[in-house]
């Protein structure tokens, strides 16, 4: 655009002036929430995926959608081959321009598949007459899922590889979802920083599907609106973490502000730097940050431990979190020695985890001692469990 | 200003809001130019740097002919379409749809490159297929804002053959209501009258349209 600058009206760029200061209002927030997750002890049991499904994404429309889903890596993840589908900008000037690049939406189809099991035909009928098959509603066989390339390994034996990449939405501070929409539905919450779409306000027309470089938005094919992880808001409002963090068991992720040098995800990321964005070159500068794996030695064609080169190897590290993880992994093999030799390190405390609470910040409230009423609706009360198991109904 | 007449008919409720009804096929339509909105309208920065402005309005001109019954107001209109996109089948699929927009106040003062302003407000009917012959009705205040109303009292009929769709639009002459905030038709009265056309095989969506750049002028025979 910058060559037609001086083509334009008077009023066209009276026009700029007052679209470019409504898309600075909606970026603004006081504070910034973040989340860091440690891939060295994600072990991709889903947890995290199964408790922001049951409450957020298993209502109409949304069944097909995970805002928090983990991917196995190196792998196509979902949708299927999201990193080469585009979006994001090309950053100049340290910044001061931010170029969008057009990016691909993802199709239904390339997020993944819901299936069942035929469960019952093969509890009911003979051992071995009918064997367990998935089937998507349609009859189809599935073909991709959130978490397709599950477990399945990179290199060569005993040397190959995988981890698992939990992901949600980046809460990007510079959104490009936000830029891309027209109807100026997407804002930051002036209150946390999380990027948040205003259903009433969404029309469906998925420009945030194609600018968002990291395709964690998804579209309402019922409601006609395009949703994503909203960051949990309404439990940290109440000072509850997250769903995905509260319920990991490995102790992965770490809540907080970014923006606070008292908060551990401060120290993680801008004390410590062990904690990177994902693909950072997309320019939306995420506020999740991860971990980077360091994996265990190679095995050496003797048999022997060989430490002469990573496990993984460092070129795809860096592909994902940029240069920074060098320096990163460093890091971290430095204190881990540290600890080794009878030291003690700030940083692998922290990592540890020893307090669970500790890793949410200052979202500390148990979500059970809260007063409310719950949905009834499909949801079973205590009591009604003890007494669907007394009568053996379940 | 070019005026479009609203014809006075006897014609019946029933025989109008039909796409495929003789009546229309004979009636002498009147041809408007619709060109691509201009990059420079676009609220989101997204499409002002990727989008080409060229490549932006599909559809180059739509055939338009409207009545009055003295008791509903019809618009027929008919259009281009090579191949019809009916509903939203995926994600990268946008369903085709036609706008017709009004404004509330005087002509001149009112923005049709812009849907209105705050003081100068425009009410649109959004024809889509996968409506279900149910249009919205919406207020804009400027670009971005445009809203559904609670209510809609607008119906359709449409149905595509041949490469071209065939639409027919109609509302009371007069809705009252506070869910349903819109013009009223006087037999004898005019109001400006502009319009959009997207065609979902092209992307468009929102603002990424083809629309006609000057008001009409609709005069309703008395």
């Amino acid at each position: 655009m910058a060559g037609e600058e001086n083509t334009l009206t008077a009023r066209e760029k009276e026009l700029a002036k007052g679209f470019e200061a409504a898309k600075d209002n909606l970026r603004k927030s006081d504070k910034q929430v973040g989340m860091v997750m440690d891939l060295n002890k994600c072990i991709g049991c889903q947890l995290c995926s199964m408790a922001c499904k049951t409450l957020w994404t298993n209502m109409e429309g949304r069944e097909y959608m995970w805002w928090n889903k983990v991917n196995t890596m190196p792998g196509k993840g979902s949708p299927k081959d999201w990193e080469k589908m585009g979006g994001g900008y090309k950053v100049k000037f340290g910044g001061k321009v931010m170029e969008p690049i057009r990016g691909k939406h993802p199709t239904r189809k390339e997020f993944g598949d819901m299936w069942t099991y035929n469960w019952n035909d093969v509890i009911t009928n003979k051992a071995g007459e009918v064997h367990l098959q998935a089937k998507n509603p349609d009859g189809t066989t599935p073909d991709w899922g959130m978490n397709w390339d599950e477990d399945q390994a990179t290199g060569k034996y005993p040397n190959s590889f995988y981890f698992y990449l939990p992901r949600i939405c980046n809460h990007c501070a510079y959104p490009a979802c936000l830029d891309a929409c027209p109807r100026n539905a997407i804002y930051k919450r002036e209150e946390d920083g999380a990027v948040v779409i205003d259903q009433d306000r969404c029309k469906g027309y998925r420009f945030c599907l194609e600018a968002c470089p990291y395709k964690v938005i998804y579209f309402n094919f019922i409601k006609d609106v395009s949703m994503k992880c909203i960051f949990c808001y309404p439990r940290l409002e109440q000072k509850v973490p997250n769903a995905c963090a509260r319920q990991c068991t490995g102790r992965v992720r770490w809540v907080g502000f970014v923006d606070d040098p008292k908060s551990l995800i401060y120290k993680l990321v801008k004390v410590w730097k062990v904690a990177l964005p994902l693909h950072s070159e997309y320019g939306t500068q995420p506020n999740v940050f991860y971990i980077p794996p360091l994996a265990p030695p190679r095995i050496g064609t003797d048999g022997k431990l060989d430490s002469s080169k990573p496990r993984i190897p460092r070129e795809y590290l860096r592909f994902l979190f940029g240069p920074e993880v060098d320096a990163s992994l460093d890091i971290m093999n430095t204190e881990l020695q540290k600890v080794k030799n009878g030291g003690k390190s700030e940083l692998m405390e922290i990592l540890i985890a020893r307090e669970w609470t500790h890793m949410f910040g200052p979202y500390t409230v148990d979500p059970a001692t809260l007063e409310r009423k719950p949905d009834k609706k499909g949801a079973y009360s205590r009591e009604d469990l003890t007494s669907l198991l007394e009568n053996k109904k379940i | 200003m070019e005026k479009i007449i609203c014809k006075k008919t006897s014609k019946s409720n029933g025989e109008l809001l039909d796409s495929d009804n003789a009546f229309w096929k004979s009636c002498a339509k009147v041809k408007v130019e619709t060109t691509g909105t201009p990059l420079a309208n676009q609220p989101s920065p997204y499409i002002k740097g990727v989008y080409d402005e060229k490549k932006i309005g599909a559809v180059k001109e739509l055939s338009v002919f409207s009545v009055h019954n003295t008791e509903n107001i019809f618009f027929y209109f008919e259009w281009s379409s090579s191949n019809p996109n009916r509903e939203i089948g995926d994600i990268n699929v946008f369903p085709d749809g036609l706008g017709v927009l009004f404004p509330f106040g005087a002509i001149d003062q009112t923005q049709i490159k812009e849907m209105g302003s705050k003081e100068y407000p425009t009410n649109s009917w959004y024809w889509r297929p996968d409506f279900k012959e149910k249009p919205k009705n919406q207020v804009a205040h400027g670009l971005s804002t445009s809203t559904y109303t609670k209510k809609s009292s607008v119906q359709s009929h449409s149905s595509w053959n041949n490469k071209a769709w065939r639409l027919v639009m109609s509302r009371p002459l007069k809705v009252s209501g506070k869910d349903e905030e819109t013009v009223e038709f006087k037999p004898g009265g005019t109001i400006g009258i502009g319009f959009a056309v997207w065609e979902g095989n092209n992307g468009e969506r929102g603002g990424v349209k083809a629309f006609s750049k000057e008001w009409r002028e609709l005069v309703l025979e008395g």
